[in-house]
């Protein structure tokens, strides 16, 4: 059974259309990402599935019941927003059972709850501390630990990890998706960030300008881009898009060809390929980042280990057959 | 040389505090050792005689009472009102604009200027409460000629003037408050109350000190409205302490003992302040 | 070549000035009534300077009776020239105390001048048998009757109460009350806020009794008659119901009877201009009523010249205030305000003749002048009038009993007073 269904939501602001006719489903204890560029409208999605904004249309089913018409607090789901939304003056303690309080749990069953909890995200020397005394990780781990705390069994991500480095970002997205599993959660996760969504989801959400652009795993996300917005959004570096004819000369349509950089190779001198002129060649350790020119599009190919190319150097680029999508006039994947 | 010139960047500002601020207290102290000189009879040392008449002076203890329940009477509901009226003006609400200038009108009015409005409030017959309470069929009272109702008609007045002005204060604080705290709340099921109480009245407890302080010291300084509604009366029973100064410089030009009523004000709203900072400012917390 | 001329005359006008002697006069007075007056004191000094080019007079506005004394005192005190000004002539003690002003009869002015003004208007500004102020806006209280109340009582509208009696019997009448039982007009109302005292005096002259001695260190607070005075006042409240109980407000009483809310009020002369423009019933205006006699305190500014001044500014202080309480002046000063003319040759110039017989209430405040008693004012008056002023308000909210209360301030007074005797 699904825990998260979403038929056709929309809503508006006045004249602007934050969400439109978006529909799917979230199955029971899965992680499901929104994913998209700022502005496209996923946290409004997220604070409609929370009930913190109400729709202009559509419905929403959690649990099989219908919601659409429900406060937050009867959705049964938790949150952790991107300021994480600590109560500065409540201890860390106060801060995690604030929920337990307001729901009137017995005060032995909020400390044992506390003390599980506080272990899981590693907050037990911390306890008594206030948020403003905390780092911006353990300020994160506190807001999960509310979240999760309540053992609900739905959790609403809005970008938890935006504010942190890119080490501890790291740790902690294999952490929350490490939770996420232990404690079958479902989790819905947003995020702009395409490498958050490929190494945690199970779903991903792709939206563009308030609607579905594609759905899928990360997986049929990489491999079949639905849309060059798709295509690009998604894989580091973006996915090379050129015109069909600098490729194919006798492709007499408007088509667009597009192939990955990792799908290019450098080929030997005198084994056929394309011709093309180095730009620069970016090493990175594991792979250097070459850009070269081929007539007046520009390809980047990744290329593994270190490669010494100056600038002028000419190459020749090869690539299976089946590496290469094709997309239409529209952008639409033929 | 470097110290020279800070200490001449603050030669004006100094003077300014010493002439203005420093030497009319410590003058007033001193003078309140004094006698109140006369061309004819030259004023000369009395000690603490002074201090002695006020002991003896059953105006002197009648304002101070009265001042003290002026001051119950218009704090702690001038700021639970100023606070409700806050948090209500500051949900979205239609036509939120307008509701806070009505809120905010009686602030900007001078304190003459209301006096003279609550004045006809206030008149018996012809004034608007006799005129709204008759229609209930009630007859009509001498709200400011009765001394047990002269209070708390000017405790009214005060708090419809001060609730608005401290609205403005809580209004500020409470836009400054991130709009998730209450998002996060109502996800984890808190009623309105309840967040109220555990969380935005706890992270206002810094402007409720300052609007604390404030609100006492202006039921030590608000006085004007005396002037125009009952001068103190009937019988000193809506004197205060600070019109009761006036009074004594003024009318009886006996600057000494005012004096020395103004070192007792001067004391008594040094101690408010100490007590209330010292004390509160322990659970408040300060972001 | 005009401007030739022009710079000339300018030259010739300059070098003249200094042959006049110029006299400059700075003067501060209140207002305490309604009305454009300082236009009309503006008009009243452009007419002096125009008959004496050799003195410049400048007329400073200065509020309120206490405001007036406090920005005189403090600008002699700072040095800054002023010869003369209108003060509450009941400050006289204070500014002897400060030694701040002269004697008239000792800056030459003679007899004849000082005694053309009602006797009754020169006691507040006497002391020790020399003159010290000229009575100018002067008041007295008089008693305001609405007539339509009157007839619809079944009274005769022309015939005002005479005694106390009297009084209390007719507000009897005139109180009405509406269809719910509730109070819709009350009989009577005498001020007792702001002024108390002031309306007191009226209530013991009537019983026969003066509130303090001539030398201003002496008062009479608890003398039986004056008790017996309070009781009555409180009557009208507590025992007969023609009055509110409590305190009455003196700002708001004006409007208590243009609004029909009471059938008779006590009141100052001076709001009779005003009541004349907003009542719209006939009323009448009539002495006080008598107990043992009629009565009423006199009030309001007087002509006081400060010590601090040169012999010549003294003489041209003293050609101004003989000049602006000449009778002609005096009149025309009565007219635009409602105070009494200062003096009965007043009442007998053209102008003032014509306005009396065309409004014959504005000649009762003169009539009664003959039964006036100057206004409450001795050494200390501040706190002696504030002990009164409590006694008063305590009797009449029910606080105290007025024996009680009287004793009490007498007490006080006795206490603020030995040191002047
Ligand atoms: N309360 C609101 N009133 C009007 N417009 C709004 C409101 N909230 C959001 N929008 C608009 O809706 C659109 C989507 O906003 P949303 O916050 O969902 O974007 P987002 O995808 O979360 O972006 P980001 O990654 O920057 O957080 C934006 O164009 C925004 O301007
Ligand atoms: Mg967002």
């Amino acid at each position: 059974m699904s825990e998260i269904v979403l038929e056709q939501v929309t809503k508006r602001y006045g004249r602007v259309t934050a969400v439109e006719g978006v529909s799917f489903r979230a199955e029971r204890g899965s992680f499901v990402v929104l994913l998209g560029p700022s502005g496209c409208g996923k946290s409004t999605l997220l604070r409609l599935i929370a009930g913190l904004e109400e729709v202009s249309a559509g419905k929403i089913h959690i649990e099989g019941r219908e919601v659409t018409a429900l406060d937050p607090t009867e959705r049964r789901l938790s949150m952790v927003f991107q300021s994480y939304a600590l109560f500065p003056h409540l201890s860390v303690a106060e801060n995690i059972v604030f929920g337990l309080k307001v729901r009137g749990l017995p005060a032995p069953e909020r400390r044992e709850r506390l003390a599980r909890v506080a272990e899981l995200v590693g907050l037990t020397e911390r306890l008594e501390h206030k948020p403003q005394q905390l780092s911006g990780g353990q300020r994160q781990r506190v807001a999960l630990a509310r979240a999760i705390v309540s053992e609900n069994p739905i959790c609403l991500m809005d970008e938890p990890l935006s504010n942190l480095d890119a080490q501890l970002r790291h740790e902690m997205r294999v952490e929350i998706r490490a939770l996420q599993r232990r404690l079958g959660m479902t989790v819905v996760y947003v995020t702009h960030d395409q490498v958050e969504a490929m190494s945690m989801a199970d779903h991903v959400i792709l939206l563009r300008a308030g609607r579905i652009e594609q759905q899928g795993t990360p997986a049929e996300l990489y491999a079949r881009p639905a849309t060059t917005f798709a295509a690009r959004f998604i894989g580091t570096p973006a996915m090379n898009l050129v015109r069909r004819a600098t490729i194919e000369p006798d492709a007499r349509d408007g088509f667009t060809l597009g192939i990955r950089p990792e799908d290019i190779r450098l080929l030997a001198n005198g084994d056929g390929g394309l011709k093309a002129r180095v730009t620069s060649a970016e090493y990175h350790g594991a792979d250097t980042i070459v850009t070269a020119r081929v007539g007046e599009e520009s390809l980047v190919v990744r290329a593994p280990g270190e490669v010494k190319l100056a600038p002028g150097a000419e190459v020749r680029l090869g690539w299976e057959r089946s590496a290469t999508h094709l997309f239409d006039d529209l952008g639409r994947r033929k | 040389m470097r110290h020279v010139y800070g200490w001449l960047l603050l030669t004006p500002a100094a003077i300014l505090l010493v002439a203005f601020t420093h030497y009319p207290a410590v003058a007033t102290l001193a003078e309140s050792f004094f006698s109140t000189g006369t061309a004819v009879r030259p004023s000369r040392f009395v000690g603490l005689g002074n201090y002695a008449a006020l002991l003896g002076d059953p105006i002197f203890t009648q304002v101070l009472l009265n001042n003290f329940w002026f001051a119950l009477g218009t704090i702690p509901t001038s700021i639970a009102l100023a606070m409700l009226m806050a948090a209500w003006v500051n949900g979205a609400l239609p036509g939120r604009a307008l509701v806070r200038l009505a809120y905010f009108t009686p602030t900007v009015l001078p304190m003459i200027a209301v006096a003279n409005l609550w004045l006809y409030f206030y008149t018996p017959q012809i004034g608007l409460l006799d005129k709204v309470t008759a229609l209930f069929g009630a007859g009509s009272h001498n709200w400011l000629g009765n001394p047990d109702t002269v209070m708390g008609c000017l405790v009214a007045m005060t708090i419809w003037k001060e609730a608005g002005f401290f609205m403005i204060f809580y209004l500020a604080a409470l836009q400054a408050l991130p709009p998730e705290l209450g998002e996060a709340a109502r996800i984890e099921g808190a009623s309105r109350w309840y967040f109220f109480r555990r969380v935005t009245f706890p992270l206002l407890m810094p402007t409720t000190l300052f609007v604390l302080v404030n609100a006492t010291i202006n039921s030590f300084k608000l006085v004007d409205h005396l002037f125009i509604l009952t001068k103190g009366g009937p019988d000193n029973a809506s004197n205060l302490l600070l019109y009761y100064i006036y009074q004594t410089a003024f009318s009886f030009f006996d600057t000494s003992y005012a004096a020395t009523l103004t070192v007792v004000l001067l004391a008594l709203l040094g101690a408010f302040a100490l007590v209330q900072f010292q004390l509160i400012e322990r659970r408040v917390h300060y972001r | 070549m005009k401007r030739l001329i022009g710079i000339a005359l300018a030259a010739l006008v300059v070098a003249a000035t200094p042959a006049l002697a110029l006299t400059e006069l700075t003067f501060y007075y209140p207002i305490a009534v309604g009305g454009p007056l300082t236009k009309v004191v503006d008009n009243l000094v452009a007419g002096f300077e125009k008959e004496h080019p050799d003195v410049r007079v400048h007329a400073i506005y200065a509020g309120n009776y206490d405001d007036a004394r406090i920005k005189a005192l403090a600008a002699l005190r700072a040095g800054q020239p002023a010869q003369m000004s209108v003060l509450f002539s009941i400050d006289l003690y204070e500014l002897l105390e400060q030694d701040a002003i002269v004697a008239f009869d000792d800056i030459g002015a003679d007899k004849t001048w000082l005694q053309s003004f009602y006797p009754a208007l020169m006691a507040n500004g006497t002391y020790k048998g020399k003159v010290y102020g000229i009575p100018f806006q002067r008041s007295t209280i008089v008693m305001y009757w609405n007539k339509d109340a009157f007839k619809e009582a079944g009274l005769d509208p022309e015939k005002a109460p005479a005694t106390w009696d009297e009084m209390a019997k007719m507000a009897a009448k005139l109180v009405k009350k509406d269809a719910g039982g509730n109070l819709a007009r009350w009989g009577v109302m005498v001020p007792s806020t702001g002024y108390a005292y002031w309306m007191f005096q009226a209530f013991a002259r009537e019983n026969g009794q003066d509130l303090m001695n001539r030398d201003g260190n002496q008062t009479n607070f608890a003398n039986p008659e004056v008790i017996s005075a309070l009781q009555y006042w409180r009557d009208l409240g507590a025992k007969y119901k023609v009055m509110p109980e409590g305190t009455v407000e003196w700002g708001t009483l004006r409007q208590n009877f243009t609004e029909g809310k009471t059938a008779i009020m006590w009141h100052t002369t001076g709001n009779l201009t005003a009541v004349k423009e907003s009542a719209k019933f006939p009323f009448g205006v009539a002495m006080l009523p008598a107990s043992k006699q009629r009565g009423s305190p006199t009030g309001g500014g007087n002509w006081y010249i400060f010590k601090k001044s040169t012999p010549a500014e003294r003489k041209a202080a003293l050609a101004f205030i003989q000049w602006i309480t000449s009778p002609e002046r005096t009149a025309e000063w009565s007219i635009a305000t409602g105070y009494v003319a200062t003096r009965a040759d007043a009442y007998e110039t053209p102008k003032l003749k014509e306005y009396v017989t065309g409004f014959p209430q504005a000649a009762v405040a003169r009539d009664q002048l003959k039964f006036a008693t100057p206004e409450l004012s001795t050494f200390q008056t501040g706190r002696v009038r504030k002990a009164l002023d409590d006694a008063i308000q305590a009797a009449l909210t029910g606080g105290k009993a007025p024996a009680e209360a009287l004793k009490a301030a007498q007490q006080e007074a006795e206490r603020l007073l030995k040191p002047y005797r």
